[in-house]
């Protein structure tokens, strides 16, 4: 260890007499181009020496907040590091449900970082992740780099824009900026919250992507509580649903009931109907055979496994993910070849629903496999589960729901589909809308508090 | 009076060692001060008269933590089960099975042991759903509706499904057959209460007022129907 501190205060010197060559040569450099030269991550970061085998987890969501928890609890003699770029945490889960005023901002984001790390024995680490040195098990932050005996990467996802038409970068930038998706950040869902309460009228265009997405109902969801204000404060509007599947990917008859007994004339849903492209500036949105004017939208682009996977090489080849997902052991999520480094939640490559429960129960799985390697032993895999609930109705609350879980099959290594106790529960009741807010309170508290 | 109890249960306990029950029952439950049940009168709650339709509620050890009471209709022997694997507690103990005139009547903590979901006067995502139910399926069981678990109280409350992974935690009633009456004399698992404590402190202050919710109910405590105590209870 002290060594590798010598031999990195070795290389800073030469770099900085390098570049301080560069400066007296009067040669302009910018700063620019010296950030570039500078490997980022030549300092340490300023936390304690571990006591215990370190963990490191990148990401503070739904599965870097349970695993960080959960590892500690498994074994307690992990010295756990969570590493978070944000500072402040508020939940994409739940976000759909602000929109026509079920909950409000706090609910999703009255939860601290701090708080989890204190309550569960852990060090909150707030920093960006920008490289991976995976020979020296190293992993390195805008704050400085941090070693680990275990690597776990939670970063979520990345929207792929190129997968619905849009190319440019301009155009990309313009339309993330103007109609955001809302599945990934806080920010989108201020953005989006404040396109609710302004919608005056016309169309309000949501689209639905191809593929496994992140909260497969999400979309349908937010059509239904969209249409929910629009239905309370007689707007003469309607939701415009763009679906690039030829059916509800799930939940069907529990959503198309709300669609047809709730909003008749507030929501149309055009399945099979895959964005080709968008004029933001113009506000036209086109599909294979239709240029369609909008008001406004929320344009949910493709999803992939987060850029952070592929900045870090840790992407698996296209014959393994179609999404840029990491390339992860199906059962036990270290990286292929790599029993050091792990990759969980909706980066993973795996078939599940990218989703707030599965992310909690794969993570509570995920820590019993760290805990159980740090110990030199190997467990059976587990399936997560994936409880999920959506509001269908806004006043009064009503809700449908599925509970999920998967199947593994050793013979084809891959997860082959739903298993058997799968139900859905897609008669909509106040029972189920009460228990969704329930449902998020719960994941909170298990990922927060001690 | 407590010291009576204490000796009886001492008593139960060896009674039970002697007859190869697994020994771990008196070292897993916390006893607490006798608290007799009654009704929001005062009056001790008859045995005999409680109903099989749904759970009676009230609070125990503490004024905070709600407790369930369930007429099964139907005795519950005594059963071996497994703690919270992650507590200091962890490790099987022994639920005693039902107690009253027909070992009926059973008690748990009301508060679920997946994600501490539990009642307050506003609202119980928990209940026993004794007729059944769209998740529960069977008649007879308690079911937490913010995740889908199901416990089977006729069984030490052990999981049956969903992501709870240990059973709700047990109280220990004692009964008395000379005037009919039930009270409560422990709990097991005490680490979920101090879990429940932290979580729920910003809603137990302000139901219950500052620190409040951690005293001793005392001698006794008003049991009654969980639909009188909770405004509503989703029925999932």
């Amino acid at each position: 260890m002290e060594q590798d501190q010598d031999l990195s205060r070795r290389n800073f010197l030469k770099l900085g007499v390098a570049a301080s060559t560069l400066a007296v040569g009067g040669t302009a450099v910018s700063g620019n181009a010296l950030a570039k030269t500078m490997p980022s991550g030549k300092t340490k970061a300023a936390i304690p020496k571990a006591k215990g085998p370190r963990l490191v987890i990148v990401g503070g969501g739904t599965s870097g907040l349970t695993i960080a928890k959960y590892a500690k609890k498994e074994y307690p003699t992990f010295d756990v590091v969570l590493v978070e770029k944000r500072d402040m945490y508020a939940s994409c889960f739940s976000s759909n449900l602000w929109y026509p005023g079920i909950i409000d901002l706090e609910f999703l984001a009255d939860h601290s970082f701090l708080d989890a790390a204190r309550n569960n024995n852990y060090i909150y680490f707030n920093a960006t992740v920008n490289g991976l040195d995976r020979s020296a098990r190293k992993v390195i932050t805008n704050e400085g780099e941090i070693a680990y005996d275990f690597l776990v990467i939670a970063p979520g996802i990345s929207y792929d824009y190129e997968k619905i038409g849009v190319k440019d970068v301009e155009t990309m930038t313009a339309l993330r900026q103007t109609f955001p998706g809302g599945f990934i950040s806080t920010t989108e869902h201020v953005t989006i919250h404040r396109k609710v309460q302004e919608f005056e009228g016309g169309v309000f265009v949501q689209t639905v992507p191809s593929g496994n997405y992140r909260c497969l109902p999400g979309p349908y969801e937010r059509s239904c509580m969209i249409a929910s204000v629009i239905k309370k404060n007689k707007i003469k509007g309607k939701v415009l649903i763009l679906d690039a599947n030829p059916e509800i990917t799930i939940k069907k008859d529990g959503f198309h009931a709300a669609f047809d007994e709730l909003y008749k004339d507030i929501i149309q849903w055009m399945p099979s109907s895959a964005v080709t492209g968008v004029d933001v500036e113009k506000k036209i949105i086109k599909t294979e055979f239709d240029s369609i004017p909008f008001d406004d939208a929320a344009i949910y682009a493709n999803v992939r496994g987060s850029t952070l996977i592929e900045q870090l090489g840790l992407m698996a080849p296209s014959t393994r993910s179609n999404q840029k997902e990491a390339d992860i052991d199906i059962r036990f999520y270290n990286y292929i070849g790599d029993p050091h480094v792990y990759v969980s939640g909706d980066s993973r490559r795996h078939p599940y629903s990218k989703s707030a429960n599965t992310s909690n129960t794969e993570g509570k799985y995920i820590a019993k496999v760290l805990a159980a390697r740090a110990q030199g032993k190997e467990i059976a895999w587990v399936s997560p589960r994936t409880v999920c609930y959506s509001m269908v109705d806004a006043d009064p609350m009503e809700a449908i729901s599925v509970d999920a879980g998967y199947d593994y099959d050793p013979a084809k290594d891959l997860i082959s589909g739903f298993s058997k106790d799968t139900k859905t529960f897609e008669d909509r009741d106040v029972a189920k809308g009460k228990a969704t807010l329930e449902w998020a309170r719960g994941i909170y508290r298990d990922m927060f508090d001690a | 009076m407590d010291r009576r109890g204490f000796i009886k249960i001492c008593a139960g306990s060896a009674a039970a060692l002697a007859m190869g029950v697994p020994r771990v029952w008196a070292e897993d439950f916390r006893d607490f001060s006798q608290a007799l049940l009654t009704d929001t009168d005062g009056a001790p709650l008859k045995a005999s008269t409680l109903g099989t339709e749904e759970a009676y509620i009230f609070h125990y050890p503490y004024k905070g933590v709600p407790c369930f009471l369930i007429n099964l209709g139907k005795p519950a022997a005594s059963m071996t089960l497994s703690g919270d694997p992650l507590s200091a507690e962890k490790g099987p103990y022994t639920w005693p099975g039902g107690v009253g005139k027909t070992s009926n009547l059973v008690s748990y903590v009301a508060i679920c042991t997946h994600q501490l979901s539990a009642p307050n006067k506003d609202i119980s995502y928990l209940r026993y759903a004794a007729s059944g139910s769209e998740l529960a399926g069977a008649p007879g069981k308690i079911v937490c509706c913010a995740h889908g678990t199901i416990f089977d109280p006729a069984k030490g409350a052990e999981h049956i499904f969903g992501p709870a992974t240990y059973p709700l935690v047990p109280v220990r009633l004692e009964y008395n057959p000379v005037d009919d009456s039930l009270a409560a004399t422990g709990i097991a698992g005490h680490h979920l209460i101090d879990q429940y404590f932290k979580s729920y402190k910003r809603d137990l202050i302000k139901e219950f007022g500052p620190g409040v919710y951690r005293e001793s109910v005392g001698g006794h405590t008003i049991m009654q129907l969980l639909s009188k105590y909770s405004e509503s209870i989703p029925a999932c």
